[in-house]
């Protein structure tokens, strides 16, 4: 075994993985540094789930390394990386898939709650950051009684409150309309700056890719190229930092 | 043949869950034949014979309650949007689970017809040959039109009755559905019913109406089986009051949600306690049919009660899988389950056992 490069957060070599007989990457490498945001482009079907599910450690690949912080992701057991996911990860999905039964900061203090951190601490953060992201007037409501974007919305703060080390976000504008998801990656982003988070951005669409420092595209399960984001790199980093 | 077709697919838990409606259907069968029997071999005591018939509904509504519960967690016969898609949508979906209810409640009254004729004595080449010959009149000729006509009773019931229940059922079920909120109407209902039953019971116990009584007790279970939801929605907004930590969130939301597909069973469960424990204290000596009668009523109750659970499990798939993504340990979620369980006995148990000692209490005189 190899050990990662320093500068990389979260490394992997060699993935090779299928789902239910059907390959769904072969023989994918990838690194990504503290910090960045690193877009995962590519067609519907091309293995950005998959990657960001073996990366994050809800997949074991069949094959391949994945290395977070110089720690091993592929050999860890079940609980290890569960305990990883909620300690050090955050998730966004395509759909919001937020807890009906719970009201919006609930939701967005779960991840806290599951940490162990006292009510009231948790509360006053999530209430912080669905303030910070416009919907702390849906504080109270159930996720049922409010529009697809403010849910969104919800859980990107869901995702940030535990202010992670890595941040996947998969398609994450995928069910909003194209303002609402500009908005929505404008602030998943300078958030992401201003905080340090290092995020993984999945999605199809090459405009979205433009926002991240650093693209790499996957086609049938394969890495085909990988080029530079719109931003320019690290010296963009400080400059984009608003306080969100 | 679509129903037949799509059983033979289904999973083993599934078919065991129609085979537990079959046999229920047979119980209630024999028990409806058992009846017809003591009609016919005693044709000078009509009044016996229909009261005998008349106790037969109470274990013919604990089957028609298990088949309907049955029949709705079916997967088979969920609305899923591919068939919605190719036209089998809610409508035909519901024809067809009535279909298999039908086939498994007629299996079941086939089932009692052969246990009769062999305990009658009619069909011998096997143990227990005429075993309860008197008992089932095997000395007078069966009417067989009657008997044909009660063993329909199950499968036709049965069937209507998950018609009926299924019929609004929505074709796509999806995570944007708004929940069914709020406090279930059940609760203040369910008291004033309990209220008005002690009362008729303590009335008639002083003028000794043993109908008087009787009906009051009768009136005390409904309330118990009425304020079924609204007591399991009070144990889960207890179990998530004061400052909850995660578990306690989880569980007692999740009990709110959930409190009426669980609560209308475990009401049951409960009023059937209750008539348990009236049993017990009264210390009646009962013959076969009614132990048989007993055991069906159990058995048919925690059955619901069984599928109406797992049918929760199902409903929960989408806030499981979430809260897994998010890191969620296993441990986590089976302990929320537990406690939900834990809370639900510590509130019911209770006022099971008040309200059937109290409505026990006038069948002493």
């Amino acid at each position: 075994m190899v050990a990662p490069p320093d500068n990389d957060v979260l490394w992997a070599r060699s993935l090779n993985c299928s789902l239910g007989g059907t390959p769904a990457l072969s023989g994918v490498s990838i690194g990504i540094r503290e910090g960045e945001i690193l877009a995962v482009t590519g067609p519907r079907g091309s293995g950005k789930t998959t990657l960001l599910r073996c990366l994050s450690g809800q997949l074991t690949p069949d094959q391949g390394e994945v290395w977070f912080n110089s720690s091993p992701v592929h050999t860890m057991a079940p609980l290890q990386r569960e305990r990883l996911r909620r300690e050090k990860f955050g998730w966004i999905a395509p759909e919001p898939a937020l807890v009906p039964e719970l009201t919006a900061w609930e939701n967005a203090a779960l991840p806290l709650l599951l940490r162990g951190s006292s009510q009231q601490a948790a509360k006053t953060t999530a209430m912080e950051w669905l303030e910070r992201l416009d919907i702390g007037m849906c504080a109270r409501k159930r996720p049922h009684a409010l529009l697809q974007a403010q849910r969104q919305r919800i859980s990107l703060a869901r995702a940030l409150v535990s202010t992670p080390c890595v941040l996947y976000a998969d398609e994450p504008t995928a069910t909003l309309h194209r303002a609402e998801g500009a908005q929505f990656l404008r602030t998943l982003t300078t958030a992401a700056r201003s905080h340090r988070i290092t995020v993984l951005l999945a999605t199809s669409d090459p405009e979205i890719a433009t926002l991240a420092d650093r693209a790499v595209a996957l086609l049938d399960g394969r890495r085909v190229n990988s080029t530079g984001g719109g931003a320019n790199g690290a010296e963009g980093v400080t400059a984009c930092s608003l306080s969100v | 043949m679509l129903a037949l077709r799509l059983a033979r697919g289904t999973h083993p838990l599934v078919l065991l869950r129609r085979l537990l409606v079959a046999f229920a259907s047979a119980g209630v069968g024999f028990l409806l034949l058992c009846a017809l029997g003591y009609a016919a071999g005693h044709p000078d005591d009509s009044a016996t014979a229909t009261l005998r018939l008349l106790w037969c509904l109470v274990p013919l509504a604990a089957m028609v309650h298990l088949a309907v519960a049955v029949a709705r967690t079916d997967p088979s016969t969920r609305p899923r949007p591919g068939l919605s898609a190719i036209g089998l949508g809610p409508g035909r979906l519901t024809a067809i689970a009535a279909a298999s209810t039908a086939v498994s409640c007629t299996l079941g009254s086939a089932l009692a017809l052969l246990v009769y004729l062999h305990l009658r004595g009619d069909i011998t080449g096997m143990p227990f040959d005429g075993a309860a010959a008197e008992l089932l009149a095997a000395d007078r000729p069966m009417p067989l039109p009657a008997a044909l006509t009660l063993l329909a009773v199950p499968p036709v019931t049965a069937s209507l009755a998950a018609a009926l229940a299924l019929r609004l059922r929505r074709p796509v079920p999806s995570a944007d559905d708004p929940p069914e909120d709020g406090a279930p109407g059940g609760l203040p209902w369910g008291v004033a019913l309990l209220a008005a039953g002690l009362a008729v019971e303590i009335y008639a116990g002083r003028s000794q109406g043993e109908a008087g009584v009787f009906a009051g007790w009768a009136l005390t279970a409904l309330g118990l089986a009425v304020a079924g939801p609204g007591l399991t929605h009070l144990s889960g907004r207890l179990l998530q009051s004061v400052r909850p930590g995660p578990i306690r969130l989880i569980a007692g939301r999740a009990l709110m949600t959930e409190s009426r597909r669980i609560g209308r069973p475990l009401g049951v469960v409960c009023a059937v306690g209750s008539g348990a424990f009236a049993a017990a204290t009264l210390s009646v000596t009962i013959g076969p049919p009614a132990v048989l009668g007993a055991v069906l009523v159990v058995a048919c109750t925690i059955g619901t009660l069984a599928t109406a659970a797992l049918e929760a499990r199902h409903a929960r798939t989408s806030t499981t899988t979430a809260l897994l993504a998010l890191g969620a340990p296993p441990a986590t979620l089976r302990t929320a389950a537990a406690l939900r369980a834990g809370a639900l006995l510590l509130v019911l148990t209770p006022v099971t056992w008040a309200v059937a000692a109290l409505a026990a209490m006038p069948l002493h005189s």
